[in-house]
């Protein structure tokens, strides 16, 4: 239990949310993809965050019982999601199937905007968290000179 | 040499840098689906050991005996925010509220800090012999 458990646990999370910013432009820049990398139209990309115990080693988990109660965050899956993929009708289109519609990401520009402006509004409350514990590490090192 | 107040903010420090590291992990959680907001409590146990030990006699009954001080017996309560409001995802961070708890713990331990300094500057010129010169 130190400053250096709560810089990784922010470090933790300015990881996580650089990894969602990038799957938000991902998306923003694809919203009218029809070849994706698989066969078929770009999947909209989703992150799952998931709360991690911020440990070391393994001798940590015997050392202090408030450590599970400090938690960093993880990305733990990144979904390609086919749930929002749209039909429209363009006949003239390249990609258009028989019946002249092609099928497109479906991705909500207004949505991954708002999502956007969450991701950076908490990169930078992780930021200022991080600040807060190097401050609070170099004064107490002023203590001993 | 090493008096109650330097124990007393020797306490403070620590439980202030349990609380700091508490409250960066609900900072980080703010996005994580069903994540539950924790909460420290421990200014009652400091503020009311820091009162019992002005009244308990400050010398035990025989010489042999040990003096525990009330600060050892406090034991931080960790517990999941029972008023937080859950958000879509389930998650009960208010990160408004854990900003300011953030800044006004930071600036609890520097003040505990900079206490603790002026004690140890106090004995060290009493080391020094007030900085007297030979």
């Amino acid at each position: 239990m130190d400053f250096f458990s709560s810089m990784r646990v922010s470090t933790s999370a300015l990881n996580a949310h650089l990894v969602q910013l990038n799957s938000i432009t991902s998306n923003l820049a694809n919203t009218k993809t029809t070849r994706g990398a698989h066969s078929g139209p770009y999947l909209k990309k989703e992150v799952i965050f998931s709360a991690q115990v911020d440990r070391e080693n393994f001798a940590e988990i015997l050392e202090n019982e408030f450590d599970e109660h400090v938690q960093g965050v993880q990305v733990i899956e990144i979904i390609e999601n086919p749930k929002h993929l749209q039909k429209v009708y363009e006949p003239n289109h390249p990609d258009a199937d028989s019946q002249g519609y092609i099928t497109l990401p479906g991705i909500n520009p207004v949505e991954e905007i708002a999502n956007l402006i969450t991701c950076q509004r908490s990169y930078e409350a992780n930021v200022t968290a991080l600040e807060a514990s190097k401050s609070m590490y170099t004064k107490t090192l002023m203590v001993i000179g | 040499m090493f008096d109650f107040t330097i124990h007393a903010l020797k306490t403070s420090l620590n439980l202030r840098t349990l609380k700091h590291n508490i409250l960066c992990s609900n900072i980080s959680n703010e996005n994580t689906p069903g994540y539950q907001a924790k909460k420290v409590e421990f200014e009652t146990q400091l503020r009311d050991a820091l009162h019992l030990e002005n009244r308990l006699p400050k010398f035990g009954t025989h010489t042999d005996h040990f003096i525990f001080t009330q600060l050892d017996a406090i034991h931080p309560n960790v517990y999941e925010d029972p008023y937080g409001n859950p958000s879509l995802n389930g998650n009960t961070v208010n990160r408004t509220a854990e900003m300011a708890e953030l800044t006004e713990n930071q600036l609890l331990y520097e003040t505990s800090l900079e206490l603790l300094k002026k004690k140890i500057s106090l004995l060290k010129y009493a080391i020094s012999e007030g900085e007297r010169s030979h």
